[in-house]
């Protein structure tokens, strides 16, 4: 294989992105306090020339680049455009936020953009050396951006706990990394996949190895039995990260969980089908019902994710393409959904004052219609009502799982999310039948404005127009 | 002749070790960065090992990454430990930061 | 047994009681001292393994800096260790079967069954003139270079997030700013004052 410039077209949205990010972390260093609001405008022009050269390089064919490093496929192209605009949220979310803190430094959005190269890298990964070195990248940016607000004292420990978890967790995926190695001999997706449907590879050593890597990626979804950091970070990290941390990674998450187990182990569907219900049944469980105990707001949006991350798995395990198509619209309306539910949370602080309460909602309808109408719409999204796009996104994950004949998995998780209705719903009614505890005015700036507008909106135009997404989706896996 | 199953065991009971080691010092977070550090070294050796007897390069490769990783995470990780400490103010530490130039 | 095998058990003994003496010291220093003993005796077995590089990339690099590093941090911050052993007696119980049990169940994978001689063969001596690190180095440098450039990466973050945490811009700082120094005039230091002499009273 020979190198020149236009074979590494595949990889343009990655080299811009890198490029980018090092440009940025140059430039800010000229800048002065008030002319900060430049590293703003540039990382989001970052992202959007990485959206653009996505699309430039999508394809319908699948190209693998850098001796079996790297891949890009249908399945990448979606998830990237997907991650990129969530991130383009979750950074427009953050600008208010962290003026008010007086934390807005350059890094804050060179180590966001590190990270979403981090998520890139995973989404495109063709190896367990990229796919681990693109997780690292991701996790090293989120720690930093945890213990950002050096002098929260709730920061740094979030950061702490998290940091030791995290760590942990890529122990043991370098553990099962490494057996499945010793078993196959390779380190590429394609040819681990060959060398197990040749029945070469020592099976008691691939399961083993198959367990400590699902135990290393639930650690990082956040599943039940392994999601103990989760409420701590979200509660924790300034509330701009929690909404970053929140949002975008879930999308990669998805994408390191088809890699590793569909790409690479597909034929051990059996195995981490069984692995995958105990699961998503468990954090379905656990999410519904603690949500519901918690009046912290943050502390309640992070065990709502660990029901969703539920049934994101629960698309997964079908292990049909039906079932990886659910997942993955779930996947990406989920993270828009909680980048927008986060988003008004950081609206809602101001300078000393960081809205974490579920009172802090109460009377928002008085204070700002418009805003409590986008909540309103969130919440929905996130229960499941329709006709938002939560609704539906849900629905697709229970036709997969019904088809292939687990219809006592559908069950449960119908039941759970009738349980998980319940605490969305109050948040609603606190904000349009309680009345206001905190009278401030609510001061936003445009483009946050225009951004929770459209953040809002699209859970509704999804709702009503699902086709659009999930075609897409399903085209990403029937190529 | 020393066999792969030898290097496995090795790699098995420090991997065991650094979990241990986990439950046991759950307060004490420098001491939780070295079980990391244990669990690291226990994979690294699977990795080597495998490498040995596969012929293959590529397992060493993977390990001379996971060594650059953890350094970086070293740093990371102990720089978080910075700021906790700091923000508890303790005594010494105060101390110390008068002496930053 | 052979010298090989000898060499084998003398490093990795010594290498486990390592490891379990970084899990029980009280004192922190002396944990990353044996630490850092644990790194020296592996990277004995990294060279049984023939992995001349990395063995001697973990003493240089490992040993060298990041231990340090640590030693550093734990020797700054001053550490309340009663505070922290709280609980390591009764942890202790669940750590030690916690570890019997993973040890058995791992070694019941790895074991002699599987990975034995019989099973595995050991490999050919490598012909005269072999290089670990050349050979490594074109791995690095042609399959691995897209890893390799995510690395880069990874160290990037790793210096511009310790230093964005801990860098603190202190308002009374003096330093010396060599532009200033250089462009300064001997009017802006020295008045000439003219004046009249003065008489001698």
């Amino acid at each position: 294989m020979e190198y020149n410039l236009a074979s590494l077209q595949p990889a343009l949205p990655e080299i811009f992105l890198l490029s980018a990010a090092c440009l940025i972390l140059v430039i800010d260093l000229f800048l002065t306090e008030r002319t900060r609001l430049l590293t703003y405008g540039l990382s989001l022009a970052a992202l959007a020339g990485a959206v653009a050269l996505t699309l430039y390089a999508a394809g319908p064919e699948r190209e693998i680049l850098f001796h079996g490093s790297f891949v890009r496929d249908p399945m990448s192209d979606v998830l990237k455009i997907g991650l990129l605009l969530i991130s383009l949220f979750a950074f427009v979310y953050a600008k208010d936020y962290l003026i008010e803190l007086d934390i807005l430094r350059g890094e804050y959005y060179v180590l966001g953009l590190f990270g979403v190269l981090g998520m890139l890298v995973m989404i495109s990964a063709n190896s367990f050396l990229t796919v681990y070195l693109g997780l690292e990248l991701l996790a090293l940016c989120l720690y930093a951006l945890v213990a950002f607000h050096r002098d929260s004292g709730a920061g740094a420990e979030a950061a702490m706990k998290y940091f030791v978890l995290g760590a942990l967790a890529s122990g043991m995926l370098l553990y099962g990394i490494s057996m499945v190695y010793g078993a196959t001999g390779q380190l590429t997706f394609p040819e681990v996949a060959g060398v197990i449907a040749g029945g070469d590879a020592d099976q008691t050593v691939l399961v083993f190895g198959l367990v400590f890597i699902v135990v290393g990626v639930s650690f990082k979804f956040g599943a039940v039995p392994f999601h103990m950091w989760v409420p701590d970070v979200y509660q924790g990290a300034p509330t701009s990260v929690t909404l970053f941390l929140g949002s975008a990674p879930k999308i990669a998450a998805f994408a390191l969980t088809m890699r590793l187990l569909v790409d690479g182990m597909g034929s051990l569907v059996e195995q981490w089908q069984n692995m995958l219900i105990i699961l998503a049944v468990l954090s379905m469980a656990l999410g519904n019902v603690v949500a519901i105990a918690q009046s912290n707001v943050k502390r309640m949006l992070a065990y709502s994710t660990i029901s969703h991350v539920g049934f994101i798995f629960l698309g997964l395990l079908a292990g049909t393409d039906k079932g990886y198509t659910a997942a993955m619209f779930y996947a990406i309306t989920y993270a828009l959904t909680a980048a927008g539910g986060f988003g008004v949370i950081t609206m809602l602080c101001r300078k000393g004052f960081d809205a974490e309460n579920l009172h802090d909602l109460k009377g928002l309808n008085d204070r700002s219609p418009w805003l409590a109408f986008m909540m309103l719409l969130i919440m929905f999204s996130m229960a499941g009502v329709p006709p938002t796009v939560g609704f539906f996104a849900k629905l697709f994950v229970l036709d997969a799982v019904i088809s292939v004949d687990m219809v006592w998995l559908a069950l449960v998780a119908v039941f759970f999310s009738i349980i998980g209705a319940f605490y969305y719903i109050r948040a609603v009614k606190m904000m349009y039948f309680d009345k206001p505890i905190d009278t401030a005015p609510l001061a936003a700036s445009m483009d946050t404005q225009v951004m929770m507008s459209i953040n809002g909106l699209a859970m509704l135009g999804f709702g009503l127009f699902p086709a659009a997404l999930l075609g897409t989706c399903r085209a990403a896996f029937s190529g | 002749m020393i066999a792969l199953s030898d290097y496995l065991m090795v790699g098995a009971i420090l991997f065991s070790l650094s979990v241990a080691g986990i439950f046991l010092n759950r307060k004490n977070v420098i001491l939780l960065l070295m079980c990391i550090e244990l669990m690291l070294l226990a994979v690294n050796i699977n990795f080597i090992a495998f490498s040995y007897f596969l012929g293959d390069t590529a397992g060493q490769v993977f390990v001379f990454f996971i060594l650059t990783v953890a350094a970086a995470e070293a740093a990371i990780g102990l720089a978080i430990l910075v700021v906790l400490f700091r923000g508890r103010r303790t005594i010494n530490v105060a101390d110390m930061d008068t002496l930053k130039g | 047994m052979s010298f090989e095998k000898f060499l084998f058990y003398v490093f990795a003994a010594i290498l486990v009681f390592a490891a379990v003496m970084v899990i029980t010291r009280k004192n922190p220093v002396h944990s990353a001292l044996f630490l850092v003993l644990a790194f020296f005796n592996s990277a004995g077995l990294w060279m049984l393994a023939e992995a001349e590089f990395l063995a001697i990339a973990l003493v240089l690099v490992y040993v060298g800096a990041v231990m340090v590093l640590f030693l550093f941090v734990v020797m700054m911050l001053d550490i309340n260790i009663a505070e922290l052993r709280a609980g390591f007696v009764r942890n202790a119980p669940v750590a030690i079967l916690v570890a019997i049990a993973m040890v058995i169940e791992l070694v019941i994978v790895v074991g002699p069954q599987r990975f034995g001689l019989d099973e595995v063969a050991a490999p050919a001596a490598k012909p005269a003139g072999y290089s670990n690190t050349e050979e490594l180095g074109l791995a690095l440098f042609t399959q691995h270079l897209y890893a390799f450039e995510i690395a880069a990466v990874i160290l990037l973050v790793g210096i511009v997030a310790a230093i964005g945490l801990t860098m603190r811009r202190r308002p009374d700082t003096k330093s010396q700013d060599p532009s200033r120094q250089v462009t300064v005039k001997a009017k802006d230091r020295l008045r000439v004052i003219k004046m009249d002499a003065e008489e001698k009273a």
